[in-house]
């Protein structure tokens, strides 16, 4: 994918199974967003398709494709029951199932008393919601979120969650662009790390866990931490640490390392590199901030 | 699911605006003006019919002196006039309002003039002196001639019927230019009234960021020819509200408001004149929506778009910079490049297939040209929306969107 002379993605090819949750993960800039939309047609790609179950995906009227944009906006001087409807209505709803379905999700996102109102009289967050309704309309078999937390307080950031597990459960398969880590280990089966347009990193995310991370050990201590040539320091501020076994090292052998160089372990927890960790890893911001 | 998408536009589009308030106070704004001075012209008009008999019925009091012989007494005295034998008593009389009036007729009343003396009854009212000295001497004229027909003929009270021929048929003059100029006058309203809605019409879309959640839901090309449907419904709706006053207006208070009375019937409606000037209203109108929709999609802001708004504007006003060359001499090189130039061929080719000098072969050209442009606009249009309008915050390069293959 080229912008004039520059070419953002390159070489980038991966598969999304059906029902799957599939994390597309990438520092801003990556190319994540001009990925998905050179996937659905809204930038020309220089090259390559978008198959879905063995057809290439052209935009077209009534497809059960759910797109949640990271440009958020619908037609903010009309009331919010209207503009779902119409959308309902060209995702292939009749009138009274669109309105039916739209009174349903209000009352379940507790907008219900706010569906004669015009949309830019809502907030923000209120905005989303209304935004996530129309993706949902229809129930889509794929169902794309590009950054789908942004906005959302903790408490309606679990209710957008849990609404995307309940597409899931239905059998959509979901393509999810975030920042938040967490959410991807919870709900991610597999996902792609993009860097500088190419795929860094992409399968389960345990494979990538194994791959970038391996095994941590999450250390509660006291007393100098020594230097070994079992494992680097992640990162330790005197009373706790994060220890990355070298390659071939055993987790006993550091506990005995530790334990030899006089150090009182109160807590010795070996454990799977979180990916917010690997992110960080493979973004370079670790360096500069052990740095630091 | 087209078809049933481009209704579910069109009904979209086209309620959003018609249930907004802000749409009928702009509409009925002209209607409830036309009506506030229909309104002050019917009260006006019958105070002005109750001032007419009311002085028609005043009698006053006057005198005359006559040095034409023109004047007979018997007229005089129908308006209550008697004769003076010394001018200077009469002026007096007046000043002291012994009488109301004095009438000087001189020798010669084609070149001197009559002198009419009165007393002040204020602005309006002093008229009836000026009325009635002129009657007296019109009356007295036409006694002189003798013969009513004669007078009538004298005062230029003549009709004329005239036939002109066209190719050895009889042509209907005025009667035959005035319905194909009618959709002259259609296609100015239609621009006028729909060209800064067409303009803003994609706008909205990228104003509010709507447009990735368009392009993965349905064709562009539905958004857009369902939005040009909806406008013309919307500017068919401003127009019955527009002419809907004037028409109750003309059929219910025509001798009240001194309309004239237009006699339709007379019209000839001449089938190649109006099968061209339809033909060339609805090209001209293609590619203006095409143009307009196609800027909308380029740049970001509604302000910007104005920029390019007014160009588009003159175009269409231009060729009446010219338009006596058009009527006295249709080919001359100005009224040849206005009939081809894209943006003043459908204005200059109506006023000449009005006019009866466009011939059926420039028709044909000029028709061709409106609805190719027309629909290569409208189509650039749809792929400037498509490939373009992603670009929210900024103008869109043209030649860089254009440069990307075309896949829709």
């Amino acid at each position: 994918m080229d912008f004039g002379s520059q070419t953002v993605i390159r070489d980038l090819s991966f598969d999304v199974h059906a029902g799957e949750t599939f994390g597309f993960l990438g520092s801003n800039g990556s190319g994540k967003t001009t990925t998905l939309r050179a996937l659905l047609g809204i930038y020309q790609p220089t090259a390559g398709v978008l198959h879905i179950g063995g057809k290439v995906f052209e935009p077209r009227d009534g497809a059960r494709l759910g797109y949640l944009p990271e440009e958020r906006g619908l037609y903010k001087k009309e009331p919010v029951l209207d503009v779902m409807v119409y959308f309902g209505r060209l995702k292939g709803l009749s009138r009274d199932a669109a309105a039916a379905w739209s009174r349903t999700y209000l009352e379940r996102v507790s907008l219900a008393d706010k569906a004669t109102t015009r949309l830019d009289k809502l907030s923000g967050g209120q905005q989303q919601k209304i935004q996530l309704g129309v993706t949902i309309m229809n129930d889509p078999e794929l169902l794309i979120l590009d950054e789908p937390t942004q906005g959302f307080d903790p408490v309606n950031r679990r209710l957008l969650m849990d609404i995307i597990d309940e597409q899931k459960r239905a059998g959509a398969t979901v393509i999810m662009v975030t920042h938040q880590m967490d959410e991807v280990e919870r709900l991610c089966d597999r996902v792609v790390l993009l860097k500088d347009g190419t795929a860094e990193a992409y399968g389960t995310v345990e494979d990538v866990q194994d791959k970038y991370g391996g095994t941590v050990v999450r250390l509660l201590y006291a007393g100098p931490l020594p230097t070994s040539d079992l494992f680097d320091v992640i990162s330790a501020d005197g009373s706790s640490a994060e220890l990355a076994p070298r390659a071939g090292t055993d987790e006993t052998e550091i506990l005995r390392e530790l334990l030899g160089h006089g150090v009182a372990v109160r807590s010795f927890t070996p454990a799977r590199t979180s990916l917010e960790e690997i992110f960080l890893r493979v973004y370079g911001i670790q360096n500069e901030l052990v740095g630091v | 699911m087209a078809q049933h998408n481009l209704g579910t536009v069109v009904g979209f589009e086209f309620l959003r605006v018609v249930t907004k308030k802000r749409f009928w106070f702009a509409a009925l704004a002209v209607p409830i003006a036309l009506a506030a001075v229909f309104a002050l012209v019917f009260i006006s008009n019958s105070s002005t019919d109750q001032t007419a008999k009311a002085q028609k019925n005043a009698q006053f009091t006057f005198t005359y002196t006559d040095e034409s012989g023109l004047v007979t007494t018997a007229v005089a005295a129908t308006f209550g006039g008697t004769s003076a034998a010394d001018g200077d008593q009469a002026v007096a009389d007046v000043k002291n309002g012994t009488v109301d009036a004095y009438f000087a007729y001189p020798a010669d009343p084609a070149t001197q003039p009559v002198r009419v003396y009165g007393v002040d009854r204020g602005i309006f009212e002093n008229g009836k002196y000026d009325a009635v000295a002129r009657q007296i001497l019109v009356a007295g004229a036409q006694q002189t001639i003798g013969s009513p027909a004669l007078s009538a003929m004298a005062q230029g009270d003549v009709k004329i019927t005239s036939e002109t021929y066209k190719d050895g048929q009889v042509s209907g003059g005025l009667d035959t230019v005035i319905p194909p100029l009618l959709f002259l006058l259609i296609f100015y309203i239609s621009i006028v009234m729909l060209g800064n809605q067409m303009l803003n019409s994609t706008l909205e879309e990228k104003e509010n960021r709507v447009t990735e959640m368009i392009l993965t839901t349905m064709n562009p090309t539905t958004l857009i020819v369902g939005k040009v449907i909806s406008l013309f419904m919307v500017g068919a709706v401003q127009m019955i509200t527009f002419a809907l006053p004037v028409v109750i207006g003309y059929i219910f208070f025509r001798s009240n408001l001194n309309l004239p009375d237009v006699d339709l019937s007379h019209l000839v409606l001449e089938p190649q004149a109006m099968v061209v000037g339809f033909l060339l209203l609805l090209g001209g109108f293609l590619l203006f929506t095409g143009t307009l929709v196609a800027i909308g999609a380029m740049v970001p802001t509604v302000k910007e778009a104005g920029t390019y708004f007014a160009p588009l504007m003159i175009m269409i006003f231009v060729p009446f910079y010219v338009v006596s060359v058009i009527v006295s001499d249709p080919h001359a090189v100005i009224v040849q490049v206005f009939t081809y130039f894209p943006y003043t061929a459908s204005v200059t080719a109506m006023l000449r297939n009005g006019l009866g000098s466009l011939t059926l072969a420039e028709s044909g050209i000029v028709i061709v040209e409106l609805f190719g442009l027309g629909f290569v606009a409208l189509r650039l249009a749809v792929y400037l929306f498509r490939y373009g309008s992603i670009e929210y915050s900024k103008k869109l390069a043209l030649r860089s969107v254009l440069r990307r293959k075309s896949r829709a």
